[in-house]
């Protein structure tokens, strides 16, 4: 009893003592930051993505009865469009994006030519199969409308025509569904403030690591032969056709950087994001790091005026030099930003330590 | 003729401590309490999914050394060794078959355990621990199905090493989280539980509180003195309720901020062993009642059984004390940060105090013709694994043995371009940040890392920590 004294002591002149010596710091509320991705970030790009979504679906039909080139260039505007607001949805692979396998359904690159050629060839498929992942989506589009003869082959073949607004239209559907769950998720999300690995706070800032990485190896890594000892893929370039790749880069990290300052999807406005969190832990440093990483590898991705494609055969430094920059950059989030979080980066619930 | 008797004195009574005869009611209920725990712990494991998580889907295994040969059951049969815990916790509890029961829930536990040091938790190799130290002890002797079917003769009094070794353990576990605790992390910048408290800024009223540095490191001070001092509280009879009651404070104060499982409520049950046999004596009358009213064990008359002989008993109590009373001190024989380095890190009761981060990229390098891949790890490891290898001098080294294995004499086909890898170097860059600090490196690109033995040697690869 007498010997728990001491420790009560400690406690007590711990507490009292530093309440006075109290550092301003800004004021932060993690619910406020969910709250602010979820309602300015998350809705208005879901909203973005259906609209764009159904000015293609629009644009087809009007192709569809009337396929001159005018209606064609309309249906690939459409196209790029909704890709490129695809940046800022694709981050969010969790809850009704998750659950309904919208990030694969919709994001999955590149395309199997041959299974699109067969589809198309006998005019039979289900396109919820898992053959047929990456017969669809977006990046099917890019083929289906951006490849060599493609106005050609959709007024002359009737199954062609047909493929490319079976596409659409599951697309339009199965995001329509996203867009009625996220209405009543927002709640769920914006309450989720925990640690725990499941928290909507934790997913977030996963998904939020996940989409960077997959941005950096798969947009540019893996088809620079970074995976592959050094010998140049470029078949497994994204948007390939249509030759936006730079462009869904550097929209891509944009996105992400928006995300971490908290900056309004459609406003421009500046609210409670990740910034803010590593400011209110005292972490401006670090939080100065991130955005003038995410600012060179923006303006590195700018640097460049052709196509990814065409870059990779006449400059391969440069090149290097942008994904070096990315792979600086993982450090600085997944490592620095997320263990000052507290946030459990381990996936799987947990038993103890 | 003086030493003599000092030491004739002092034999003397560490013998009368030993075997001194006392209730058996302690370890009865002891068993009683444990096996619900084992059998809530298993059943929890099972629901979450986690046999099919970490056991069936991984590809790789981070197994322990010198314990490579635990292997995993192929597929579905991993739920095998549940099953049998299941069943087995079962019969602890109830005293059927007890001595092979808690064998079998023992070999089958820590052979889960074995097979991938990426899930090790300080409280899995404490219950391993427990287990093991029930085999040996007569939890089965009084109010138990094994007296009932006469297999074994009834016993109301046990040498008091059987209860006191129990103590023991839940002494060192907590004595050495305290030592663990006495470090400028953990009593000066109040980290990692800084880091983790302000996550919970959101909790009603008390949110606002946790995320003050004064008040991270005045939980860090509790923790660290709770460690250090609840054990001789429990010890003492005239503190004990009063420590018991921090005990369930504690613990539930850790269950609700921190997801740790079910490791407070193994500490919150398992510390009742501290009480006086009076306190067990009355739980274990009133359990007894619900099943027979006549025979209760206050009246009984009190028999014991011979146990083996006092020496062998002795120096077996001893090693096992001078184990783990040296496991928890062999970082010293490493230079170097021992959160850093994690050189005798594990089995060592240092519980909850890192937050620790990190990034690997590893490369494979044909050495024909000088070129180097990035490896996706995702290829082969869980997020768990990776997490976990990516922080871990000793898994990074296991990991780099599996990935030259895996590739040596592989072809690959890349575009037109054919390799044939033989014997491949394989690099990695890999950048750690420890207890809310910045990242620094951790394993420069310049080794190649197949060169380096998988031992307990002092690994000198690791760039050096920077406070």
């Amino acid at each position: 009893m007498t010997r728990l004294v001491p420790l009560l002591l400690i406690l007590a002149i711990t507490l009292g003592c530093n309440k006075d010596t109290d550092d301003p710091k800004p004021d932060f509320n993690k619910a406020a930051l969910l709250t602010n991705i979820s309602g300015d970030i998350i809705l208005p790009s879901i909203g973005q993505f259906s609209a764009d979504l159904d000015n293609l679906s629009t644009a087809f039909n009007q192709f569809s009865l009337d396929q001159t080139q005018v209606n064609f260039e309309g249906v690939q505007e459409a196209i790029k469009t909704a890709y490129l607001t695809w940046q800022t949805v694709k981050i969010f692979d969790f809850g009704p994006i998750r659950t309904n396998g919208i990030k694969s359904a919709i994001g999955t690159y590149p395309s199997d030519t041959a299974v699109i050629a067969s589809n198309i060839a006998s005019g039979s498929y289900n396109l919820s199969s898992l053959g047929n992942v990456d017969a669809i989506g977006l990046s099917a589009l890019d083929y289906l409308f951006f490849k060599q003869n493609a106005l050609n082959e959709l007024q002359t073949s009737a199954n062609y025509l047909t493929y490319a607004g079976d596409v659409v239209a599951k697309m339009v559907d199965e995001f329509a569904v996203v867009t009625n769950q996220w209405a009543t998720y927002k709640a769920t999300f914006d309450a989720s403030t925990g640690t725990s690995s499941t928290s909507a706070f934790s997913e977030f800032v996963n998904e939020f690591n996940r989409d960077f990485e997959l941005a950096k190896n798969a947009k540019i890594g893996v088809p620079l032969g970074k995976q592959s000892l050094g010998i140049q893929l470029p078949e497994y370039i994204e948007a390939r056709y249509s030759g936006i790749s730079l462009d869904l880069l550097e929209e891509s990290i944009r996105a992400l950087q928006k995300v971490y300052n908290g900056v309004g999807f459609t406003t421009g406005a500046d609210g409670p994001g990740f910034d803010d969190y590593l400011i209110h832990l005292e972490k401006s440093n670090l939080d100065s790091t991130i955005d003038i990483g995410f600012n060179g590898i923006i303006n590195k991705t700018n640097s460049f005026t052709n196509t990814l494609e065409q870059e990779m055969v006449v400059s391969v430094p440069e090149l290097d030099v942008l994904y070096s920059l990315l792979q600086g950059h993982v450090v600085h989030i997944k490592t620095d930003m997320t263990s000052s979080f507290g946030v459990l980066i381990t996936y799987e619930d947990n038993d103890g330590d | 003729m003086k030493i003599t008797t000092v030491t004739n004195t002092f034999s003397n009574s560490v013998n009368n401590f030993l075997y001194q005869k006392v209730s058996i009611a302690p370890l009865i209920m002891f068993r009683i309490i444990f096996g619900a725990l084992l059998l809530f712990g298993t059943l929890r494991f099972l629901s979450k999914g986690w046999v099919e998580q970490l056991y069936i889907l991984p590809k790789y295994h981070f197994g322990y050394l010198g314990f490579e040969w635990v292997q995993k059951l192929p597929g579905n049969w991993m739920y095998l060794p549940f099953i049998v815990m299941i069943i087995t916790a079962l019969m602890v509890i109830v005293g059927y078959f007890y001595r092979v029961a808690i064998t079998s829930f023992f070999l089958c536990f820590t052979y889960v355990e074995l097979i991938d040091k990426s899930y090790y938790l300080n409280h899995y190799y404490f219950v391993s621990l427990m287990c093991f130290i029930l085999i040996w002890l007569p939890g089965h002797r009084c109010f138990s199905l094994d007296v009932k079917r006469k297999s074994v003769p009834e016993l109301h009094n046990v040498p008091n090493w059987t209860i006191r070794i129990i103590q023991f353990q839940l002494g060192v576990v907590y004595f050495f989280a305290g030592i663990a605790k006495l470090n400028s992390d953990w009593l000066i910048e109040g980290q990692p539980l800084w880091i983790w408290l302000q996550a919970h800024h959101n909790i009603p009223l008390v949110g606002p509180l946790l995320q003050e540095k004064w008040m991270a490191i005045a939980f860090s001070w509790a923790g660290c003195l709770y460690d250090l001092f609840i054990v001789f509280f429990l010890l003492m009879a005239r503190t004990r309720k009063f420590a018991y009651l921090f005990v369930v404070f504690f613990h539930l104060v850790t269950w609700y901020l921190f997801p740790i499982g079910v490791f407070p409520w193994v500490m919150i049950f398992s510390t009742l062993i501290f009480f006086s046999p009076n306190f067990h004596e009355i739980a274990l009358d009133r359990l007894q009642r619900l099943f027979r009213k006549d025979n209760s064990l206050n009246t009984a008359t009190s028999n014991s059984a011979p146990f083996p002989s006092a020496r062998w008993v002795n120096v077996t109590i001893a090693l096992y004390i001078i184990f783990q009373l040296t496991v928890p001190f062999r970082y010293l024989l490493y230079p170097g940060s021992l959160y850093w380095n994690e050189e005798g890190f594990r089995f060592s009761w240092r519980v909850m105090l890192m937050h620790k981060e990190g990034h690997a990229v590893f490369y494979l390098k044909d050495k024909k013709t000088g070129r180097e891949s990035e490896i996706n790890n995702a290829k082969f490891l869980t997020r768990t694994q990776e997490d976990q290898m990516a922080t871990q001098p000793d898994m990074i080294l296991q990991y780099v043995q599996f990935l030259k294995a895996y590739h040596h004499g592989k072809v690959l086909h890349y575009g037109n371009e054919k390799f044939t890898i033989k014997d491949p170097a394989i690099h990695a860059e890999i950048y750690v940040s420890l207890n809310n600090r910045l990242s620094q490196k951790f394993v420069d690109k310049r080794h190649d890392l197949t060169t380096f033995a998988y031992d307990l040697k002092h690994r000198k690869w690791l760039e050096p920590f920077n406070e």
